[in-house]
């Protein structure tokens, strides 16, 4: 059998469902000894997607339409897989803590099982048309992602402050194993701060690249006002940290509001809503 | 009255009100995503209730990001941005002014970050921690002791201002681009040129300055043959005359002369007629011509014109042609191709219109904008990444060193990100126990 990106990539979704499992094995039922295989299981998925990712380039070389594997819905899902397991493995790293695999390596499973299996989802790859057909595309679309995918691990960081801030949840052991409040606190607002960086970025990216384009930077197509919105959102949470008496909670609510956002952002609008980015949508 | 007005400055320079008007613009922002933008009022008329239609009209939700409210709550924004900045920098400007040096060994000894080492030999610390702190500044305090401090990243307090500051440039250039510059189309025939473009909102007439020309347009297809690969189009500036440029623009790769940028955004494809025209002394004449267009047949005062064209009808070209001589029409008549068909203006000028071939041509359709403001508004976006990395990512660190009787004291402070300084704090505590211990 050949080794394509396809098998690769398919592949890539059930190791991320199993290292899913594993994470919440570990955190539900304290199987400790779980926890090494479940970083090993979520980092052979991320070697095979990263291998998966540099396939499909080459093949989109090979037959004559080369171009980075970020221009439609089905690769942008497989990227943003991509950032959320690489920047949730660096969590895991600097706090040796395996409880927000539980809440952040789903999304990445999620993500790859709707790419692979939903009949929304066209998964060959296609030529580009002539307006994606610019540098700015890598650019775009990588910053972009890599805000998305902080906001993803910052709104499952937001879950379980919130849970572990819940009284009637303090004597449930699920929630006891969670990292200490103030860590997730910490945690929760530098995951937003890093996303926003990383979405102000984006936003820039994707107005040079429509001024080159088009003409305009900014000519509010949905896509463009949502993604503002969302920015206005998580705007919105870093500056509550200067409000007196808004604390934590409220930063968590900001970081899950803010996620549902993003989600608009990127597939309601797609779908919903009709733009410049509506090839986005197949 | 006047705590009336002091309370009212002081909610426009809250952050209470900043976070206020951002839920405010996030939530109406979402207005004009659901509400198609810029058609004429019959397209909401047809599609809309009476009721709703009339709040789409009375708040201008068809232009909804133009529209009076929404203008006014980004001056709104903008107030409290300029206020939270003023109300703010007095105290700013004494935290930089402030010299870290201005302490004592008291002071030093509050701070809750320190460290205590003995002093076990004779050697020159002063120098030494000096050398491992680097930039430092030190005084000598009349009890023979010394304080040696250092300091970095005070350019933290500065980038909330650039941030901040760096979103009023981006809408400073937002608003010159709109005073200062135009945009509009500009359709091309190949071969064609034109001086001028027209604003696609009011359809009238803007000047350009110089004369632009399409010379050739090609698209290109993949291999399916339907998705468009590249479209091209070879351009040529003519000013005063003189054709100074000639290039060649596609998608994403735009031609800027004076200020000016040419943008391949659309094509059309232009029939070209080839017709021979036959008069009564079997004297032949072949014309090229395109739909609408007219043109004068030779050794005659005669124009002939195209009124339609059909590219297929069962199968064949047609093209509908009429000639006058300046006050009289001939009716126009259909011609097939391959076919011809007599026209006549009075006996003695009577024609056979033979429709010979029928060619493409392409038009190209050009986005033509003129944004003197742009550059303010990239400068602005580098100045919002820059503020950000300044603000969240360079802490003010501080650092007192105090030697004093045979005991040297490290206290140290920062402003953001704790966790990080402390293992740097303890790295600096190990290299200056090293040298007591030497």
């Amino acid at each position: 059998m050949d080794i394509n990106s396809s098998l690769l990539l398919s592949l890539t979704t059930f190791v991320y469902l199993g290292a899913a499992f594993f994470y919440l094995l570990v955190w539900v039922f304290r199987l400790e000894k779980l926890g090494i295989a479940a970083t090993l299981t979520a980092t052979l998925g991320l070697f095979l997607q990263t291998t998966g990712i540099i396939l499909r380039w080459i093949e989109s070389y090979k037959i004559g339409i080369g171009h980075a594997p970020l221009s439609n819905l089905y690769e942008s899902l497989v990227f943003f897989s991509w950032i959320t397991i690489l920047v949730y493995l660096f969590i895991e790293y600097r706090l040796k803590n395996r409880v927000i695999g539980a809440f952040s390596t789903p999304f990445a499973s999620l993500a790859m099982a709707y790419a692979s299996f939903s009949p929304n989802v066209e998964d060959t790859i296609k030529p580009l048309i002539p307006a994606l057909k610019s540098n700015w595309l890598i650019a775009h679309v990588v910053t972009c992602f890599i805000g998305y995918a902080s906001f993803a691990v910052a709104c499952g960081v937001g879950i379980m402050y919130l849970l572990k801030k819940n009284e009637s949840f303090k004597s449930s052991y699920l929630i006891n194993s969670f990292p200490e409040i103030k860590a997730l606190e910490d945690l929760n607002y530098q995951t937003i701060i890093f996303g926003f960086l990383w979405l102000s970025i984006g936003i820039i990216t994707g107005a040079i690249w429509a001024n080159e384009a088009w003409g305009t930077y900014w000519s509010w197509d949905p896509k463009e006002t949502w993604s503002l919105i969302t920015w206005f959102i998580y705007a919105t949470a870093l500056h509550v940290r200067f409000a007196k008496g808004w604390g934590g909670s409220k930063i968590a609510y900001f970081s899950i509001i803010g996620f549902f956002s993003v989600l608009f952002t990127y597939f309601g609008v797609n779908f919903l809503l009709s733009g410049l980015h509506s090839y986005g949508a197949k | 009255m006047k705590k009336n007005k002091d309370s009212v400055i002081d909610y426009l320079c809250s952050v209470k009100l900043a976070i206020f008007l951002l839920i405010v613009l996030s939530v109406t922002s979402v207005f004009g995503t659901l509400i198609p933008q810029g058609e004429p009022l019959n397209f909401y008329q047809e599609r809309f209730n009476p009721t709703f239609f009339n709040l789409i009209k009375l708040f201008r939700l068809y232009d909804a990001y133009n529209s009076w409210w929404f203008l006014t709550i980004l001056n709104l924004f903008s107030v409290n941005l300029i206020c939270c900045t003023l109300k703010r920098l007095p105290l700013t400007i004494k935290l930089l002014k402030k010299n870290i040096l201005d302490t004592d060994a008291e002071k030093i000894s509050r701070i809750s970050m320190k460290k205590t080492i003995d002093i076990t030999n004779n050697n020159d610390y002063s120098s030494k921690i000096k050398g491992i702190l680097g930039n430092t500044k030190s005084k000598k305090l009349d009890d023979g002791s010394e304080i040696i401090t250092s300091e970095r990243g005070k350019i933290n307090y500065l980038g909330v201002y650039i941030l901040h500051s760096s979103i009023l440039i981006i809408f400073l250039g937002g608003i010159l681009g709109a005073i200062l510059g135009f945009k509009g189309n500009l359709m091309l025939l190949e071969g064609e040129k034109s001086s001028r473009i027209i604003n696609p909102r009011t359809s009238e007439e803007i000047p350009l300055g110089f004369e632009v020309r399409c010379d050739k347009f090609a698209v290109e297809f993949y291999d399916d043959g339907r998705m468009p690969k590249e479209f091209r189009s070879d351009l040529a500036i003519i000013d005063n005359n003189l054709e100074v440029l000639k290039t060649q623009i596609i998608v994403n790769k735009p031609l800027t002369y004076k200020g000016i940028t040419f943008y391949q955004a659309s094509y059309q494809s232009v029939p070209e007629i080839s017709i021979e025209i036959e008069k009564k002394n079997n004297k032949k004449e072949t014309l090229k011509l395109s739909a609408f267009d007219t043109i004068n047949i030779p050794e005659t005062s005669l124009s002939l014109g195209i009124l339609q064209f059909l590219p297929d009808v069962h199968g064949v070209p047609a093209a509908r042609i009429w000639i006058s001589d300046g006050k009289n029409f001939t009716d126009a008549q259909w011609v097939i191709k391959g076919k011809s068909k007599v026209f006549g203006i009075g006996t003695e000028q009577e024609f056979k219109i033979y429709l010979s071939e029928v060619t493409e041509k392409f038009m190209t359709g050009l986005q033509v904008k003129k944004d003197p403001g742009v550059w303010i508004v990239w400068l602005g976006c580098a100045g919002l990444i820059f503020g950000f990395i300044v603000v969240f990512w360079i802490p003010h660190r501080r650092l007192w060193v105090l030697i004093k009787d045979n005991k040297i004291l490290i206290a140290g402070q920062t402003n953001k990100n704790q966790f990080q300084f402390e293992r740097d704090f303890d790295m600096i505590c190990k290299k200056i126990e090293e040298t007591a211990k030497v």
